[in-house]
């Protein structure tokens, strides 16, 4: 392949070194055995060995759990607003998985729909997204499900793929193509690393096994959506905990907050869940007071309102939500035994 | 960076940044509720904003948080901008707290507001209950000072007691206006009440304004609002023909938090003003 | 004890003496179990009782309506009895269906100690004190000590107290608070700064899903007091400090109704050792009070109850 490269595995610590000098580079990382995209400390490659995926989703690297939206001061002239300073520092995500990269595409729709969000947009410009293909998908993941290849993404800059002692280097994006232009001490790909890439990428698409059946999908949750019954079973173990939504890599809902001092203060937005009552309650009354409305809003709203509204599934099959459910709460099973519209 | 000077640029660079604006006047309407009247500190902005009777706004008290309420002054009266606040939770309270010269932040306007060039040349039939009067006022003082555009006007109106009855400036100026038909009710009056006494959905069913050529906007408590339709419908009213504005909880005001969907439709998105042929569907389960 | 437990359900629902029944069902992913909440005798049959019956499912009585079989380990029996003693439970609505329980199997301990994620292990098997793990085709041995949840290895009450039906031979205790608290120990060890340092750290990584919160059947509040607003006591916002707030009065709110079943810890998607706190308060409750929670149903909840010779000499 024309443009593509590889790298000895050994010498990703070089290439992660050479990026740090431009970039604030962001690679899996465990704290507490916790796996998230943190900086990197510019020594540790281990996640090589251990990473399959992590547990918060890279969307908190561009829309955080909280942030500060901007600080306010009461003075003699009275408000004084003012915006936190604007982060110029280019970042560098290493490692970001077919799912994840796809779900930050399915962000941008919502973060750009008629207003731009410019917490989340600033950072996503400012960001290269290097990702790497899986070889070892978890037994909760269905991406293939939703059109997404485990070793392949077209939502990134550069794509990595594990060729068992190397990477097979590809770029996605002109941003990847000119990253990888300036990028020293890279070999070009060869032949023979393209069809071990080529192999790997497709063992992976057959170790997915979970599936959703997609067909009509949004036909089968109108059909089915007055159907209290359905949501009260498939809702009754569900303990109304934010983990599916908010390590879901594609949930975007937050609250806005103040915090005030005297006479200054900051307004806060952080992350909010369609599994919290409290989420809809407005004083006189709460639409989603019962748990079978919400249960039913989150299915409906990924895979029936978001793409109506935004032309595009919000779900990626990352299984996330499948996996650190602590009821095992399985969103594959809800979709697949929705009843036949009657 | 200094907001002073370069308020009204930061704000359209960040949507989330308010407006500073500063309480003119404070009407108490019931005694829950307040009508403010507000202008903004830029002058520029004050002469270049604009708006739709319909839209809405997020309104901080800053350190409190932010909340959604409609303008309820209408575009054709641009001396100041209005709205009303029922005393209910964290922020409205501390609205009801602020005093005239106090600042406040708006961002806005947001939503759709009414299609108003789609009522020309028709009958309106405006229904309201207790603050649910604050974005129809809007547009009927609208309609009033274009007043040759529209045909017949009819306006039901009411509150559960005389003393919730929000803008009785207005309903007197409306009253004693031979161009339009004014029917205020009361759920139950009080010694001193002569007027009429009932429900809304059932005196707009005696009042019977017909469908043709027309059609009905209708905005208050939801109760109101879902037995409303049905004598609409009644009246031969088409779901096309309906038209509500709605409420729900809202931080973001611009279609990114969540929240404050029926089905597919975001009020803030696509609302807050919608034919009930638009949410029909999800109205008997979701709203 | 699974036939045993199906056919007690089978014939509690056919008899009307249940409207429906909470127990385990197979989970979706290997080594996993998932509640089951039914009243159709057609799902009896998917009753399980396993080592991997994890959750604690006296979470779900107070949202539960009629009367109600409940499969409940030890500790699981215990949350129900400090539920009748707060009157959120009535006795006579519960039917409750005791596990004499050993233990139930950590998977993250299995996966530390097997080198793999729980979904590439082949079979996980326990037998007695062995628990057999078989990765790639290979068997290893592991003390039932070393794979169990911490809070199993100090269960003093491994058999429920409490029960209408028991599906098997009382199990005897062997708590060894030694290895159950190891954690525990290690921070009472640490000098203060220290341990505030250590709390900062893992507060840092809290989320606020209230995952914690929301499986622990001791936090039945209708309004927890993280929602109110006017006064706001904490804010919505994942900041360490806030979450420490958080967590510490829940802690406190739940000392004299927490059975060290261990659910919060095992439920937080970002492994804060939220145990470390509530066993805290399960060690203090005996120590200042000599409280035991949900031993005994028709005594007085902790905190509604003082007695003069009581340390704190505040009330008087």
């Amino acid at each position: 392949m024309a443009d593509s490269k590889r790298i000895n595995k050994e010498d990703t610590g070089r290439l992660l070194d050479e990026w740090s000098k431009e970039f604030s580079v962001s690679v899996p990382s465990r704290e507490n055995g916790m796996p998230a995209m943190l900086p990197w400390d510019g020594k540790d490659t281990s996640f090589l060995e251990w990473y399959r995926n992590t547990v918060i989703p890279p969307k908190a690297n561009f829309f955080p759990p909280y942030e500060k939206m901007f600080d306010f001061q009461k003075g003699a002239e009275g408000y004084h607003l003012e915006l936190p300073p604007s982060d110029k520092q280019k970042q560098l995500i290493f490692g970001i998985r077919p799912c994840d990269a796809r779900a930050l595409t399915i962000l941008d729709t919502v973060f750009q729909d008629t207003y731009q969000d410019p917490y989340y947009l600033s950072r996503r410009a400012n960001t290269v997204l290097v990702g790497l293909g899986c070889t070892n998908p978890y037994d909760s993941c269905f991406c293939t499900s939703l059109g997404i290849s485990p070793g392949e993404s077209t939502d990134v800059d550069l794509m990595f793929t594990d060729t068992g002692d190397g990477f097979f280097i590809e770029p996605v994006s002109d941003k990847g193509r000119e990253l990888l232009a300036a990028t020293g001490g890279l070999e070009d790909g060869l032949e023979a690393d393209e069809a071990r890439a080529k192999d790997v990428k497709e063992a992976a698409y057959r170790k997915i096994t979970r599936r959703i059946d997609t067909g009509d999908i949004q036909q089968r949750l109108a059909a089915c959506f007055e159907n209290q019954d359905y949501w009260e079973k498939v809702a009754a173990k569900c303990v109304s905990c934010g983990i599916c939504t908010f390590l879901c890599p594609t949930c975007y809902c937050f609250d806005i907050n103040d915090e005030l001092s005297q006479d200054e203060g900051t307004r806060f937005r952080s992350w909010d869940s369609c599994s919290f009552p409290i989420y809809t309650r407005m004083p006189m009354e709460n639409p989603r007071q019962e748990k079978w409305r919400r249960v039913r809003q989150k299915v409906c709203h990924k895979y029936w309102f978001y793409p109506v509204n935004l032309d595009i599934t919000a779900c990626t099959g990352c299984g996330r939500c499948i996996r650190l459910c602590p009821v095992n709460w399985d969103i594959t099973q809800t979709l697949n035994n929705l009843p036949a519209s009657s | 960076m200094t907001t002073d000077v370069s308020q009204r640029f930061l704000a359209r660079d960040n949507v989330y940044l308010p407006h500073i604006a500063v309480i003119e006047k404070i009407i108490d309407e019931t005694p829950g509720v307040v009508t403010l009247h507000f202008n903004f500190k830029d002058e520029k902005l004050r002469e270049e904003f604009t708006f739709k009777p319909g839209q809405f706004g997020e309104y901080s008290v800053f350190g409190i948080g932010e909340a959604t309420f409609c303008i309820s002054s209408s575009p054709t009266r641009r001396d100041h901008l209005e709205f009303a606040v029922q005393r209910v939770g964290k922020v409205t309270n501390a609205l009801h707290r602020l005093d005239v010269g106090s600042e406040m932040g708006f961002r806005g306007p947001y939503g759709n507001g009414f299609p108003l060039d789609s009522f020309a040349g028709k009958n309106l039939v405006f229904v309201a209950g207790g603050i649910g009067l604050a974005p129809l006022r809007s547009l009927i003082w609208n309609v009033i000072d274009d007043r040759d555009k529209y045909e017949k006007i009819d306006i039901v109106y009411g509150a559960r007691s005389p003393a919730d009855l929000c803008f009785k400036y207005d309903l007197d100026a409306w009253g004693n206006d031979s161009s339009i038909n004014m029917v205020t009710t009361v759920d139950k009056g009080d010694a001193s009440w002569t007027g009429r006494e009932g429900f809304v959905p059932q005196v707009l069913e005696q009042a019977a304004p017909s469908a043709r050529n027309a059609v009905a906007i209708v905005c208050g408590p939801p109760i109101m609002i879902r037995f409303t339709f049905p004598v609409l419908e009644k009246l031969g009213f088409t779901p096309e023909q309906m038209f509500t504005t709605l409420e729900k909880r809202m931080k973001c005001g611009i279609g990114k938090c969540g929240r404050c969907n029926i089905g597919n439709l975001y009020v803030c998105r696509d609302g807050p003003v919608f034919s009930f042929a638009q949410i029909k569907g999800f109205i008997s389960s979701e709203y | 004890m699974e036939q045993r437990l199906r056919s007690e359900v089978k014939a509690l629902l056919e008899q009307g003496k249940i409207d429906r029944v909470i127990g385990f069902e197979p989970g979706s992913l290997k080594f996993t179990t998932t509640p089951l909440i039914t009243s159709d005798g057609g799902d009896v049959d998917h009753l399980v009782i396993n080592p991997f019956i994890v959750n604690n499912l006296s979470v779900y009585l107070t949202g539960t309506s009629g009367r109600v079989g409940i499969v409940a380990k030890g500790c699981d029996s215990r949350s129900i009895v400090s539920l009748i003693q707060d009157n959120k439970v009535l006795r006579e609505n519960v039917v409750i269906i005791g596990i004499p329980c050993s233990g139930v199997i950590d998977l993250t301990k299995v996966e530390r100690l097997a080198g793999k994620d729980r979904d590439e292990l082949d079979d996980i098997v326990r037998q007695g004190d062995k628990i057999t793990v078989t990765v790639g085709g290979e068997r290893k041995e592991f003390p039932a000590s070393e794979v169990l949840f911490d809070n199993c290895l100090g269960c003093e009450f491994p058999t429920p107290r409490e029960y209408d039906i028991l599906l098997d031979e009382p199990v005897t205790p062997t708590p060894d608070k030694a290895i159950s608290e190891q954690k525990l120990d290690s921070l009472r060890e640490m000098p203060p700064e220290q341990r505030w340092q250590f709390w900062k750290e893992e507060f840092s990584r809290c989320i606020r899903c209230y995952a914690c919160r929301n499986v622990c059947p001791a936090c039945f509040c209708e309004r927890c007091f993280v929602e109110e607003s006017e006064p706001q006591w904490v804010l919505p916002v994942p900041r360490w400090q806030d979450n420490l707030i958080f967590q510490v009065i829940r802690s406190i709110h739940v000392a004299g109704r927490c059975t060290d079943c261990g659910e919060c810890e095992r439920a937080c998607p970002v492994n804060i050792p939220l145990r470390s706190l509530t066993r805290e308060m399960c060690n203090l409750a005996e120590e200042l009070f000599n409280y035991k929670v949900g031993i005994d149903k028709e005594a007085p909840p902790l905190f509604v109850a003082y007695e003069l010779e009581e340390a704190e000499d505040l009330i008087r």
